[in-house]
């Protein structure tokens, strides 16, 4: 899997391409911790590529979302694939994670907390 | 009929290399993507479940997939060297939506049109999983 990161102001963005597995879940979890390490807590991961998730994928974003919950922080999902999201629901993840349509849309529910 | 075997290690990168393998034999079958996709998500779970559970990802052990493909269906089956994974499966507790696994074998289940667990003579999990062709369910 290809991790692409960027700042936006607070957030950093992760843009997945590929299998998110067992070994790919992993992966993310370590670059995840990296952030951490430079107080970096409000995460959103843009899921477009991810062209196959399983069962280990979903735990791998679960275990990093209560990460950022232990640190006050905010983990927020955009662009899942149809299956992707179906997925989500059938796993009932969908109540869970904070899942928006596009990243624009995520990145500008960040603004809006600021300013709230 | 045509039958793919293949045997891989206990090893992180045995599920990426598996997926591969996979993947390029539905694709040479033509294989619709609808079910391509169902069929990969399953075996992947049956797999890693045989990796993690039943062979502890012990590098010594070994995971044996087996699969079919016809005009009615694929089927795999995926046999580890564990012991006691059936037992396992049986008494499996639903996650709870914070828990980081326990999820792979109702996906299994759910996306599956057959799906069956066994035990092998040396006490390992004998998985066995069918996607039907001409009744696909919606991944």
């Amino acid at each position: 899997m290809e991790i692409v990161l960027r700042d936006e102001g607070s957030v950093t963005v992760l843009t997945l391409r590929g299998r998110l597995d067992l070994a790919t879940g992993s992966t993310l979890k370590q670059q995840i911790k990296k952030l951490f390490e430079k107080e970096r807590t409000a995460v959103h991961l843009n899921l477009a590529d991810v062209e196959f998730i399983n069962s280990s994928g979903l735990g791998a974003l679960v275990s990093i979302m209560k990460e950022i919950r232990l640190r006050k922080g905010r983990l927020t999902l955009s662009d899942l694939a149809s299956y992707v999201k179906e997925i989500f629901e059938i796993t009932q993840l969908s109540h869970i994670f904070e899942i928006f349509a596009t990243e624009d849309e995520a990145l500008a529910s960040y603004q809006a907390a600021v300013l709230n | 009929m045509t039958t793919y075997t293949f045997h891989y290690q206990s090893s992180a990168a045995s599920e990426e290399m598996m997926l591969d393998h996979l993947t390029t034999v539905l694709e040479n079958h033509r294989i619709p993507e609808e079910a391509a996709g169902r069929f990969v998500l399953i075996v992947s779970e049956a797999f890693t479940n045989a990796m993690v559970h039943g062979n502890r990802s012990d590098s010594h052990k070994t995971i044996k997939l087996t699969i079919c493909v016809n005009d009615e269906h694929l089927t795999a089956d995926i046999i580890d060297e564990g012991h006691g994974g059936l037992e396992q499966i049986r008494n499996r507790r639903p996650p709870t939506l914070l828990s980081e696994g326990g999820r792979g074998v109702d996906l299994m289940e759910h996306y599956a049109s057959g799906v069956a667990f066994t035990e092998t003579a040396d006490g390992g999990l004998h998985v066995s999983v069918r996607v039907d062709l001409k009744t696909e369910k919606t991944r």
